[in-house]
């Protein structure tokens, strides 16, 4: 099988028109139907939502690009750190034990949740990660997959047990929370900053992570800082997620998929993979934020439920046209 | 195109160097007061019984496992006091075994290892240095195939292609002939013998006795319980010291510059 990138060119100019189609759409519709919107619901409503959507979008795609290429595993996603289940066990905890009313409650939570979990993740993994090299050509990270996902189970855990205690009145934010919903994204820039303090860690030595991916012993014999580059990639990752989780709760999907779609097109260089991935990403959750809050409005569903419905035959179907 | 990379002509020099297995203190002893001199322009076959620690010799010389004891020196410093930026340079390491997770095309497979170490160039001098060494090893048509497709005698000319690539003086090569059929075995033999032309070194890990002699002027013999033997190839490939090693008898016959060996196997059903 021969691989041929498609032109850059025509990459960005595709990137450049989903954006612009993500964005009007997303301006345009609401749940009285296609129009432009008041002054007011443009500015105070529509856009701060449309502008969360897609850096939330993107920091979950950054973050999964990241993941995927440390970890060395094609099913790398930010779930996978346990980030994104420390962030839900915060944010829960703040609904739950918070009164009703405090401000940003749940979304100071998700960052206390998330910077916990990571320091976890990292003070156990850090033995592992600073040491290096894995001197086979196995997977050297998979101490930090399987921290992550310890991490993750026994913060499933902690969710369950404060679904089982809540009372019928914050179950149901609650489980909005968990399923994933930009309706209660009050802020919209922390997502987009989070995004760009990432893309400057990783950027300046994007490439180094492809090389990284053949191989820890390798990729330093051909002089790559191997510990310092995955440090690095790993915390510009729960940076990303956390960011992510804070803003929107818990969205799967878009961190897992969007890499792959974008390697699909045959960018698959880090300096590409990377960029297009969180164009992707956000493009994406913008749609599908769309449709989630119009498809049966006035009620509007989570957003997690609509990335999952959409975006899983979509990815399927050209995983396996590809394939065959 | 012309090599394109002058080797710095450097000596390695292995002193009383002690190795065991895994690299760790309480490993089995592999290798005990190995002292070995390779000079530039020398081929050096590295021989062994299974687990005689040909692998974690080589890891020990790129620098990637520290010795139990003794020392290193590539050219005026000692491994452990390069940078790995600077080690790059000088010495390309070619693994058994390559991870290929992503999609991604045998040339810009090799091209990592050029920008690596030459991060100086622009990206199509690099990509038509790539090209360049697949079809050094007649890879050339395989350049844009995704590597993941590639049988394994094609990955393995890939992955020589990578190290050749890198441009550093010494070349550390594990096992380059699993999978590689005779034509390339003498392909092989011939850029392996272009190279010390060149000053350049090489140390090759094989198991074929008979490949050994073709590729080497100089021969270590590891019997994986410490012992060593080394020198130029027809003082270390000897039926003694092979036997000794292998544990099976050989039989040698001198035709002239070259030697061949035979194993005696089991006949009959």
């Amino acid at each position: 099988m021969t691989l041929k990138p498609p032109p850059l060119m025509l990459a960005v100019l595709v990137a450049v028109a989903g954006i612009l189609l993500a964005f009007s759409v997303g301006l345009l519709s609401g749940s009285s139907g296609w129009g432009w919107p008041t002054h007011d619901i443009l500015w105070l409503i529509r856009l701060p939502r449309v502008l969360a959507a897609f850096g939330t979008g993107a920091a979950l795609a950054l973050a999964g690009a990241l993941i995927q290429l440390v970890t060395r595993n094609p099913l790398g996603d930010p779930h996978v750190l346990g980030v994104t289940s420390g962030a839900s066990v915060g944010a829960l905890l703040a609904i739950l034990l918070l009164p009703v009313g405090v401000p940003f409650g749940s979304e100071i939570g998700a960052v206390l949740g998330a910077l916990l979990s990571m320091t976890l993740v990292f003070s156990l993994a850090w033995r592992s990660m600073g040491r290096g090299l894995a001197l086979s050509a196995q997977p050297g990270t998979v101490v930090v997959l399987l921290v992550g996902v310890m991490v993750g189970a026994a913060s499933g855990a902690v969710v369950s047990f404060i679904l089982a205690v809540a009372d019928d009145f914050k179950l149901r934010n609650l489980v909005f929370w968990l399923l994933g919903d930009l309706n209660g994204a009050t802020l919209w820039w922390p997502a987009w900053a989070a995004v760009a303090l990432s893309f400057v860690l990783v950027w300046p030595r994007a490439h180094e992570l492809d090389w990284l991916a053949r191989g820890d012993a390798w990729a330093w014999t051909i002089g790559v800082s191997v510990a310092r580059r995955r440090r690095i990639a790993i915390l510009a990752a729960c940076l990303a997620t956390g960011a992510a989780v804070a803003t929107a709760g818990s969205i799967g999907f878009v961190g897992l998929v969007a890499p792959h779609v974008v390697r699909l097109t045959g960018l698959r260089s880090a300096r590409q993979l990377l960029p297009f991935s969180a164009l992707l990403g956000g493009v994406f959750l913008v749609l599908a934020d769309t449709v989630a809050r119009t498809v049966v409005a006035p009620t509007q569903l989570p957003v997690g439920v609509i990335s999952a419905a959409v975006g899983v035959p979509v990815f399927l179907t050209l995983l396996l046209r590809r394939r065959a | 195109m012309t090599w394109d990379v002058e080797p710095l002509p450097q000596s390695l020099r292995l002193d009383c160097l002690a190795l065991r297995a895994g690299g760790t203190g309480h490993g089995r002893l592999l290798v005990s007061e190995l002292t070995l001199h390779a000079e530039p322009g020398e081929r050096w076959v590295l021989l062994g019984p299974n687990g005689a620690g040909k692998s974690t010799l080589l890891m020990a010389i790129a620098g990637l496992i520290a010795p139990d004891a003794g020392s290193i020196v590539l050219g005026e410093r000692s491994i452990a006091g390069w940078r790995s930026e600077a080690l790059a340079r000088r010495r390309a390491w070619c693994p058994q075994f390559w991870l290929d997770p992503f999609p991604v095309s045998a040339w810009e497979t090799v091209a990592c290892a050029v920008l690596a170490t030459q991060p100086q160039r622009d990206a199509t001098t690099v990509e038509q240095l790539a090209r360049y060494w697949l079809q050094c090893f007649d890879a050339g048509l395989l350049a844009d195939q995704d590597v993941r497709t590639l049988s394994g005698g094609e990955r393995q000319r890939v992955a020589l292609a990578t190290a050749f690539a890198q441009g550093a003086p010494l070349l550390l090569l594990d096992e380059p002939s699993s999978h590689l059929d005779w034509a390339h075995q003498r392909l092989l033999q011939r850029l392996l013998k272009q190279w010390s032309a060149d000053k350049g070194t090489a140390l090759v890990a094989v198991h074929d006795l008979n490949l050994a002699w073709a590729l080497a002027t100089h021969a270590l013999l590891l019997d994986g319980k410490g012992g060593a033997v080394c020198g130029p190839r027809d003082s270390v490939l000897t039926a003694a010291a092979i036997s000794a090693a292998y544990g099976v008898s050989v039989r040698l016959t001198d035709d002239g510059d070259t030697r061949w060996f035979r194993v005696d196997m089991e006949t009959g059903e």
